[in-house]
C-alpha cells in the first residue's frame, strides 16, 4: 500500500541497464506517531506567523497614540482572541518542549577549541532559560515589576 | 532564485533558529499574560495602560534599549521560524519541485514583516 | 519449537512482465524466534524461487536486507516477527527506484555518497616511514558514532525531504561527510563544506529526526546532519570576515 515519492527519487545520474519502477512512499507515512508530532510541529509555523504579525499591529498600535493602542488590547478580550491565545500558548509550549530535546545532539562534539557541554546539560540549561525568562517577563508584563 | 535562496541559506536558517529558540522563551510570557491573563481580567489591564506600556517599550538598559530590542525580538523572529517551518511542510507534502517559488513568496512575507517590525519600534 | 503461521504480503515486480509493482500473498509456518528475513528467506528456498531479495550478514552488519515492513524502514534480520500480528508486509525501502521484487536500485545513492568525499583527505600524504597517524581517545569519540553507518539507506527511506526533493544528498551521506570532518586526522573539512552549501544539502534538512528514529546502528544521522549545518554556518561567517579564509 504506497503512493508514489517524486520520480526522480534516489535516481543515479546514469539510468542503470534495466528499467525500474518508480520508488513510492508508504501511504503511512504521515500517520505514525512521530510523523505526526513533527509534522504539528512544522505546522505551528503557521501559528507563529500569526502571532508575529499580531504583535506587531499592537506594537504599532502603541506608536499610534492612546486611542489606538488601548482599541488594540481592548480587541483581545474578543472570545476568539483568548481562544487563539490559548492555542497558540500550546503550541509554543509544544515547539520548545520537542526543540529543547532536539537542540543538544545538534551542537558539534568541538568548535575549535570549545568544547559545548554535555546534551543533558544544555537540555536543563534551555528549560532553565525558559522557565527564569516566562516567569520574570510574565512578572514586568503584569506589572509586579518595574510598576 | 535558487542561486539566491542557497546563497541566503545560512542567514534564513539563524534567523530561524532564533525565531525558535528566542522567539519561543519570549512568547510564552507573551502570550500568556497579554494574551490570556490581562483580557480574562486575571490581572488588571491597567497593568499594561498606554503609559506603562510605553514607558517599558521604551525602557533602556545602561545604553542598550532593551524594550525596543525585546519587542523587535517578539515581532521579527517568530516569521523566519514560521515561515521556513511551512516551508518544510509543504516540502514534505510533495512541494520539492515549487520549492524556490513558494520558499522565495514565504521568505518575502517574513521580510515584509520583519521591515514593518522595525517600523514599529522606530514610531514608538 | 512453538509454529504459527502468518501471512507475508509481498511486493512483486518484474521489469520484464510487470507494468507497475503488484503484490503477492505467502503463508508461512513462522518459528517464534525468527528474524523477519528468516520467513523471506523460507520463501525464497521453499515456496516461490522467484522471490528476490537482498541479504548476506544476517548480524546487522552488511547492511544490504534493509526493507519496508509493515509501512517502516527495517534491516530484516534484525527485525524480529513476534513483534508483529498475523500479517506482515514487505515492501522495498521506500523513496528508491524498484529493480525487481524487493530489491532497490543503489546506483543514486552510491553517486551522492562519493559526492562528499567519504575519505581521508590529506594535502599531503605521510610516507610510511615517518610513521602512522595518532588520534587520542577523545578525538576518536568527536566522530566514531558517525563512524558506525552500514550503509543500509534505511534512513534515505524514512526521511520526508529525501522524497520529495531529488537533490538532496541524504542522511548517511552528509552524516559520513560530516563523521571525516571532524577526524583529526583529516584536512578535507573546506572541500566539505563548500559542497555542504550547494544544493540539496545540509540546508535541505528539515530535522523531521526520522533517519535517527530508524538506524538501527544508532548512528544518529540527524544530529551529524545539524551539527553539520551549525558547522556550515560557521564556515559561511568566516568566509564574510576572511574572504579567502575558512575552513
Amino acid at each position: 500500500m504506497s503512493r508514489p515519492a517524486h520520480p526522480h527519487a534516489m535516481a543515479p545520474k546514469t539510468p542503470g541497464k534495466t528499467r525500474t519502477a518508480p520508488p513510492q512512499i508508504p501511504a503511512s507515512w504521515w500517520s505514525t506517531s512521530r510523523m505526526r508530532a513533527y509534522l504539528a510541529f512544522d505546522a505551528t509555523g503557521f501559528v507563529y506567523l500569526l502571532v508575529g504579525f499580531l504583535a506587531i499591529r499592537l506594537v504599532w498600535a502603541l506608536g499610534s497614540g492612546q486611542g489606538a493602542y488601548d482599541s488594540a488590547l481592548g480587541a483581545l478580550e474578543n472570545p476568539i482572541y483568548i481562544v487563539w491565545n490559548v492555542f497558540a500558548l500550546l503550541c509554543v509550549i509544544g515547539v520548545g518542549v520537542r526543540f529543547f530535546r532536539l537542540f543538544p545532539k545538534a551542537q558539534p562534539a568541538r568548535l575549535g577549541p570549545a568544547k559545548p557541554p554535555p546534551g543533558p546539560v544544555i537540555h536543563a540549561g534551555l528549560y532553565l532559560a525558559w522557565i527564569g525568562i516566562t516567569v520574570l517577563l510574565s512578572a514586568i508584563l503584569a506589572g509586579g515589576l518595574f510598576a | 532564485m535558487k542561486t539566491f535562496l542557497l546563497k541566503v541559506e545560512p542567514v534564513i536558517w539563524l534567523l530561524f533558529g532564533q525565531g525558535i529558540l528566542i522567539g519561543t522563551i519570549l512568547l510564552t510570557a507573551w502570550l500568556l499574560v497579554i494574551g490570556i491573563l490581562i483580557p480574562l481580567g486575571v490581572v488588571p489591564s491597567d497593568a499594561l495602560a498606554y503609559e506603562r506600556a510605553l514607558r517599558l517599550a521604551t525602557a533602556n538598559l545602561l545604553f542598550l534599549p532593551i524594550g525596543k530590542l525585546l519587542l523587535l525580538a517578539i515581532m521579527a523572529l517568530p516569521l523566519w521560524k514560521g515561515a521556513h517551518h511551512i516551508r518544510s511542510l509543504l516540502v514534505d507534502f510533495g512541494g520539492g519541485e515549487r520549492d524556490p517559488a513558494v520558499a522565495s513568496l514565504l521568505y518575502l512575507i517574513a521580510t515584509a514583516g520583519s521591515v514593518a517590525a522595525v517600523m514599529a519600534v522606530i514610531r514608538l | 519449537m512453538r509454529e504459527v503461521t502468518k501471512t507475508f504480503v509481498l511486493t512483486r515486480f518484474d521489469p520484464d512482465q510487470d507494468e507497475a509493482p503488484r503484490t503477492q500473498e505467502y503463508k508461512v509456518p513462522v518459528r517464534e524466534d525468527w528474524k523477519v528475513l528468516d520467513a523471506i528467506n523460507f520463501i525464497k528456498d521453499e515456496i516461490d524461487p522467484s522471490v528476490s531479495h537482498r541479504w548476506s550478514c544476517r548480524m546487522a552488519v552488511c547492511g544490504s536486507c534493509g526493507m519496508m515492513v509493515n509501512g517502516e524502514p527495517k534491516l530484516t534480520c534484525k527485525t524480529a516477527l513476534s513483534d508483529y500480528g498475523d500479517r506482515v508486509e514487505i515492501e522495498p525501502l521506500a523513496n528508491f527506484p524498484i529493480v525487481r521484487d524487493l530489491v532497490v536500485e543503489l546506483e543514486g545513492f552510491m553517486d551522492k555518497f562519493k559526492s562528499v568525499k567519504p575519505w581521508i583527505v590529506r594535502a599531503k600524504q605521510k610516507a610510511a616511514e615517518e610513521g602512522t597517524y595518532r588520534q587520542s581517545t577523545e578525538e576518536l569519540s568527536a566522530f566514531k558514532q558517525f563512524s558506525m553507518c552500514i550503509n543500509c539507506m534505511l534512513c534515505y527511506s524514512a526521511c520526508p525531504v529525501v522524497a520529495n526533493e531529488p537533490e538532496f544528498i541524504g542522511p548517511a551521506a552528509i552524516a559520513l561527510g560530516h563523521r571525516y570532518n571532524m577526524d583529526s586526522r583529516d584536512e578535507g573539512a573546506s572541500e566539505r563544506n563548500q559542497r555542504f552549501r550547494e544544493e540539496g544539502t545540509v540546508f535541505s534538512c528539515s530535522y523531521a529526526n526520522e533517519c535517527s528514529e530508524v538506524c538501527p546502528k544508532d548512528v544518529d544521522p540527524a544530529a551529524a546532519v545539524n551539527q553539520a549545518k551549525f558547522n556550515a554556518v560557521i564556515d559561511w561567517a568566516k568566509g564574510l570576515v576572511m574572504p579567502k579564509g575558512g575552513s
